[in-house]
């Protein structure tokens, strides 16, 4: 409604949030998985940010009960980083256990970690990767992936 | 009880070749009885009301049954059933013995005492269709014309059959139990038959008498087809075993591949959570015995793959205070083809463990036999902890005689802080045949039925069907195998702690973390729905229902000054 003032013109936009990366990686990096999983959709810039594995690594332990092992990180940047960590291991763990109830009552931070572990070992060709099948189809892992026969 | 009646040996009056076998149950004509198939469920009902009679009723009051009731036609069931509950029906409980029950009853009296021995399909309803402990106790199969009558399978109400009392019936049931009658469901019918046939085969395989063990053996075959799922495939399984055993076909595949078996046992790694859960919770109590050494050894009598150690190296990787020193030498069975198998998977492990920066160094031995190793070939090093691990390995040593005994000596020669054994929670291992038969039946029932029910894997995925073969190989060795051949020698975790108790072994007990740890495995897993966790002084199984499948148990030298693992 316009009265005496003067009027305005629909304000040019000052504020830009894509000219300030930080601000944007530190918004970001609050953002449950799903959601981040959108904002990867928006723009080409976001969806280059949703790649950085840092984003990832504060969105792995966030509901964790106790606080990650200190010398996580080399070990889960070394075995793939965390956006696998999550995408493969901790999303499914966390949708499976909060089915049950368990989410946020056990440290699931350790058996996540290993199955991970495991993962990577795979994915080198252990566990019989020699024999020909790809590691996709052979990880023990898709197990996760399965839906739950509730 | 009373005397025994007179039975003679007189065969029993049974209208033989009468055209009203149209519709008759054909296995139990094969037997000599004759029931209307559309008759079976009602049948099942009058039996188990008269069972419940019986057992209520006043021993002394049965014994008119023995002496004065003669039953025309005895084959037919159906109407027998009629008799005896009319004439439970028209006495008091209590009566005495001089009461007449020929009144009541629609025959002629006779001095000649016929009394039919009564099948008592017990059937235990269980929530799980497939689950085969739904086995009745008596031997229909036993009864052929002749036998019956001469042998001394009377109706006892309270007895236990000493050979098939409980026949399939949960261990932990006691005898009593065994005559408690319960509804037949008709859906389970062709599955009792089924297992009636199979324990008939075994039973006849035991006695030596091969032919009537190959007719049922056919038969078997035949039934197996009308089922479905898990039922058929462990049916198929042991009917191909028994067949085997009468034919004495014993594949004899010393060159096969153990990469073959290898790949038998991933794909069961990844078709249900047993082997997971043993090496998570094996690991659990390594990591646990190995807190603040700086060099470890551990030394692995079932390495197959390897699938273990990933885990273990990343949680000491992870440890506080860094990770230790960690050696590993695994043990394996030579190959045929000469390829070295031990040093591929102990290559990947070392890029596993130079990746996340532990210390790694792997040695492989190829041995045939455990039995064959002893600790100063191993090289362990004065200043390390040793672990010795093996799943699903020690029970093949009990195939020859002393190699447990050497095996564990050479065990207590290196010193270990911790030995980690898993292994079945079934007695296969038993002296008598039939009982090896019909425990093995159990165990691998239970077996199959968790494969196909948890719905981790599509039916018929690779996966699934692989691992029934894996479970399948067992089967034959447990079922047609003998003497040294027969390596697939599982006993329980009593007979277990038994045994390494008296070789100076004391047990350590898991703890509830390696517990929470198992039980959060058992949550991903179709939300654990089946499966079940469970302790037992200390120790850990994992089964199906009510059924524990796997243990996990760890033991450390007798009065060491170890450190305890809690």
């Amino acid at each position: 409604m316009e009265d005496g003032r003067e009027k305005k013109k629909p304000p040019s936009p000052k504020f830009c949030i894509n000219d300030h990366v930080d601000i944007l990686v530190e918004i970001l990096r609050r953002l449950d998985g799903d959601t981040l999983a959108v904002a990867a959709c928006v723009c080409r810039l976001w969806h280059s940010i949703t790649r950085h594995d840092s984003l990832w690594e504060s969105l792995c332990f966030r509901h964790v009960p106790s606080p990650p092992p200190s010398g996580i990180k080399p070990i889960v940047l070394a075995l793939g980083g965390y956006k696998r960590l999550y995408m493969l291991c901790l999303r499914p763990v966390l949708n499976r256990l909060s089915r049950f109830g368990l989410r946020d009552r056990v440290d699931h931070v350790q058996l996540t970690l290993s199955l991970f572990c495991v993962d990577y070992y795979e994915r080198l060709g252990g566990g019989g990767g020699k024999l020909g099948e790809s590691s996709a189809s052979s990880s023990s892992l898709m197990f996760l992936c399965r839906p739950v026969n509730v | 009880m009373e005397a025994k009646p007179n039975m003679g040996k007189e065969k029993m009056l049974w209208s033989g070749s009468e055209n009203q076998d149209a519709g008759m149950d054909e296995l139990l004509a094969v037997l000599g009885y004759k029931v209307r198939s559309s008759d079976m469920a009602d049948v099942a009902q009058k039996l188990e009301q008269l069972d419940m009679i019986m057992g209520s009723a006043q021993e002394d009051g049965l014994s008119h049954l023995y002496s004065d009731t003669v039953h025309y036609n005895p084959s037919d069931i159906s109407s027998w059933l009629e008799n005896m509950l009319s004439e439970f029906n028209t006495c008091a409980p209590n009566f005495d013995q001089s009461h007449n029950p020929a009144e009541s009853s629609s025959v002629v009296p006779n001095l000649r005492p016929k009394l039919k021995q009564s099948q008592q399909p017990c059937v235990f309803q269980d929530d799980s269709e497939y689950d085969l402990r739904a086995i009745p106790g008596a031997a229909v199969y036993r009864q052929t014309p002749d036998e019956s009558l001469t042998s001394n399978k009377r109706l006892k109400i309270n007895d236990t059959r000493s050979e098939f009392s409980n026949c399939l019936i949960s261990s932990s049931m006691p005898a009593a139990e065994a005559t408690r009658p319960v509804v037949m469901v008709d859906s389970q019918e062709t599955g009792i038959r089924l297992v009636h046939t199979l324990m008939a085969c075994a039973e006849a395989v035991q006695e030596g008498n091969l032919k009537l063990a190959d007719a049922l053996v056919k038969q078997v075959g035949l039934l197996a087809v009308s089922q479905a799922g898990a039922m058929q495939k462990v049916a198929t399984y042991f009917a191909e075993a028994l067949a085997r055993r009468i034919y004495r076909i014993y594949p004899q595949d010393p060159l096969e591949s153990s990469s073959y078996s290898d790949l038998l046992q991933m794909h069961f790694y990844e078709s249900c959570p047993y082997l997971k859960f043993a090496h998570f919770t094996a690991n659990q109590a390594i990591l646990e015995a190995f807190s603040g050494a700086k060099r470890v050894h551990v030394i692995d009598f079932s390495m197959k793959q390897g699938m273990q150690w990933p885990a273990l190296i990343q949680a000491l990787a992870l440890r506080p205070g860094g990770p230790p020193a960690f050696r590993l030498t695994g043990i394996g069975p030579p190959q045929p083809d000469n390829t070295d198998a031990l040093q591929q998977v102990g290559w990947k492990l070392a890029q596993l463990a130079r990746t996340i920066g532990v210390e790694f160094e792997f040695r492989g031995f190829v041995c045939n036999s455990l039995a064959d190793l002893n600790s100063s070939m191993l090289e362990i090093g004065d200043d390390e902890a040793v672990a010795v691990n093996s799943v699903f390995e020690l029970h093949r040593l009990l195939a020859r005689p002393g190699a447990i005994d050497k095996v564990l000596k050479s065990i207590k020669d290196t010193n270990p802080r911790i030995v980690t054994i898993v292994e079945q929670e079934a007695n296969h291992n038993g002296v008598v045949f039939l009982d090896r038969f019909t425990e093995a039946l159990h165990y691998y029932s239970s077996l199959f039925d968790s494969l196909e029910g948890s719905g981790l894997s599509p039916p018929n995925s690779p996966d699934l069907v692989m691992s029934e073969v894996y479970l399948g190989r067992q089967i034959y060795n447990v079922v047609s195998c003998e003497g040294v051949d027969r390596v697939e020698r599982h006993e329980t975790l009593t007979q277990w702690r038994t045994r390494m108790e008296s070789a100076a072994f004391d047990p350590v007990h898991l703890g509830s973390n390696a517990f929470k740890q198992a039980s959060m495995l058992l949550a991903l897993f179709a939300g654990g729905d089946g499966y079940r966790v469970e302790e037992n002084n200390g120790c850990l199984m994992l089964g199906w229902h009510t059924r524990p499948l796997i243990a996990t148990s760890a033991w450390r030298l007798a009065g060491g000054a170890n450190t305890d693992s809690h």
